[in-house]
């Protein structure tokens, strides 16, 4: 009965919460039958959701995990990473248009990509805040590091800027591998 | 509409604008701003009319305890946000607006007022009385505890990545400013003092602007949402307006401002 009036008044704390091992999860604090006030879902939203991994990231270098090290912030980050069943390298047709289509100037409400890289030559409203993904292809990357990059850049590069799109929900496994196919398929307009 | 037609009132101390600005301005509004016209003034105006004809139901104006053209009121914006012992807390320009209506003009604390101050008369006011404080240096001081201890927590929040795409202020304004996001470049409001020109017009969406609403805009378009993604429920709200959160950023960043000669009313993209 417990369990779910706290599932009922936090279902904001949702994909976090259901992301984290057990122990954290009994820290969700005890919910009250009343209304939250705005202030308050605000405040659930910035700091009980904020999981152990971006609190480690919130210290003024922003960049450098503190109170874990280096290698196992990296593992941890790796063991949440959830693969798709048809492999990394889905369809690149699909993954143009979550990184960013081009007949929308490169808008993309999901994957937005182009907010930081840029990608198809022909998309020049793009960011100079992540390295140019131009002739990816090339660079002979293995897909599935790629993969990881997308799906959680934080087990490659603990505190990156990048987003961790497939941890958080914001992109689906076999999304973010069709992704991954917009960037290393030969054929693929990022490589022209 | 009103507003565009009556900014034609003349500017007194012209519109520094940064490089960058400059570069991207539309011609419309190089032009308006060589004829000495900013859209600003008009707010500025509005908030002047209200300052001295706006009457709370006790019968009392602004101008009944802050003089005639806000005489008062010169240099106060340089010091906010600050505590204030009549309301027993740290309040922004915009809280403290709003405290005056309800506790010496008679208007009621109810939410209908409430909205309507936001909407109606807060920005203007703002603007007005912040200009007041024009050609003086931003100088927060944080002398009463509850000062200290907001700066603490406004510092707090400013590194605190969290949301959806584990942002924080720091990432896009301190770690990554003056790179491009899209076609945007981002902003250093911390290093470069840009304080100093809140309240703002902002050309891109032709509305003066309050810090608070740029750091609730930030905070929404940004930072957060929760549970799984879904584009219509899931972003979350912005912080309440005059919420704790906001006003502790805003201390933060205008101590940070400290020193910077205020210029009201700003002009940026
Ligand atoms: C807010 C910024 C941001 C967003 C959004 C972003 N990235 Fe990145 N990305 C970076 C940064 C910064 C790096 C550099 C390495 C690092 O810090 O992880 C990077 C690195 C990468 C790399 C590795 C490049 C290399 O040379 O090894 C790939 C691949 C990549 N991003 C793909 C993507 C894709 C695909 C998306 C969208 C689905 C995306 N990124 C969204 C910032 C971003
Ligand atoms: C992902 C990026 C991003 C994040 C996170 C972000 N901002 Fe911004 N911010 C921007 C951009 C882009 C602009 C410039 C907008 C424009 O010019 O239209 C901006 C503008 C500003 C400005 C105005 C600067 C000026 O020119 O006077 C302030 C102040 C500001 N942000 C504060 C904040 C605060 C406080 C937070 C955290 C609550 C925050 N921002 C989080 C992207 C961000």
């Amino acid at each position: 009965m417990k369990k779910i009036v706290i599932a009922g008044a936090f279902a904001g704390l949702g994909l976090l919460v259901a992301c984290q091992p057990a122990a954290q999860r009994a820290e969700a604090p005890k919910a009250e039958k009343k209304k939250l006030s705005a202030e308050e879902k605000f405040k659930i939203a910035l700091f009980k959701n904020q999981d152990k991994w971006q609190k480690a990231c919130s210290n003024p270098t922003q960049l450098v995990p503190e109170g874990i090290d280096i290698d196992t912030f990296k593992k941890e980050m790796l063991a949440t990473v959830k693969y798709p069943e048809g492999g990394v390298m889905g369809d690149w047709k699909k993954g143009e248009k979550l990184f960013g289509d081009p007949r929308k100037q490169g808008k993309s409400l999901r994957g937005n990509c182009y907010a930081c890289h840029c990608g198809d030559p022909t998309v020049i409203a793009c960011g100079n805040i992540g390295p140019s993904l131009r002739g990816y292809a090339k660079r002979g990357k293995d897909p599935k590091e790629t993969y990881i990059r997308i799906y959680n850049s934080w087990a490659q590069n603990p505190c990156s800027v990048m987003p961790r799109l497939g941890y958080h929900g914001v992109l689906k496994p076999q999304e973010i591998a069709d992704i991954v196919a917009f960037l290393h398929d030969p054929s693929s307009p990022i490589n022209k | 509409m009103r507003k565009k037609i009556i900014f034609a009132s003349a500017i007194a101390g012209g519109v520094v604008l940064t490089a960058a600005v400059a570069q991207q301005l539309p011609d419309q509004y190089k032009q308006l701003l060589e004829l000495g016209m900013h859209p600003g003034y008009a707010y500025l105006d509005e908030g002047e009319d209200y300052f001295h004809n706006l009457k709370g139901p006790n019968g009392k104006t602004c101008a009944s305890c802050h003089g005639q053209d806000a005489s008062k009121l010169v240099g106060a914006y340089a010091h906010m946000p600050r505590y204030y012992k009549d309301i027993g807390k740290v309040a922004d320009i915009d809280i403290r607006m709003l405290s005056c209506m309800t506790k010496y003009m008679g208007f009621p604390k109810s939410k209908d007022f409430i909205k309507k101050y936001t909407k109606k008369y807060r920005v203007p006011l703002a603007t007005y009385v912040a200009s007041k404080s024009n050609g003086m240096k931003i100088d927060v001081k944080l002398d009463d505890p509850q000062e200290k201890e907001l700066y603490k927590y406004g510092e707090k929040l400013w590194w605190t990545r969290s949301g959806a795409r584990d942002f924080s202020c720091g990432i896009c304004h301190t770690v990554l400013s003056d790179k491009r996001i899209r076609q945007q470049a981002l902003p250093n409001p911390v290093r470069d003092k840009l304080y100093k020109h809140w309240p703002t017009y902002r050309y891109s969406n032709d509305k003066m602007w309050t810090m608070e609403d740029r750091v609730r805009s930030c905070f929404k378009a940004f930072l957060l949402y929760v549970n799984k993604w879904d584009k219509k429920k899931d972003w979350i709200k912005k912080p309440p307006p005059y919420s704790k959160e906001v006003v502790a950023i805003e201390l933060y960043m205008k101590h940070k401002g400290n020193g910077a000669i205020i210029n009201v009313p700003g002009f940026i993209r």
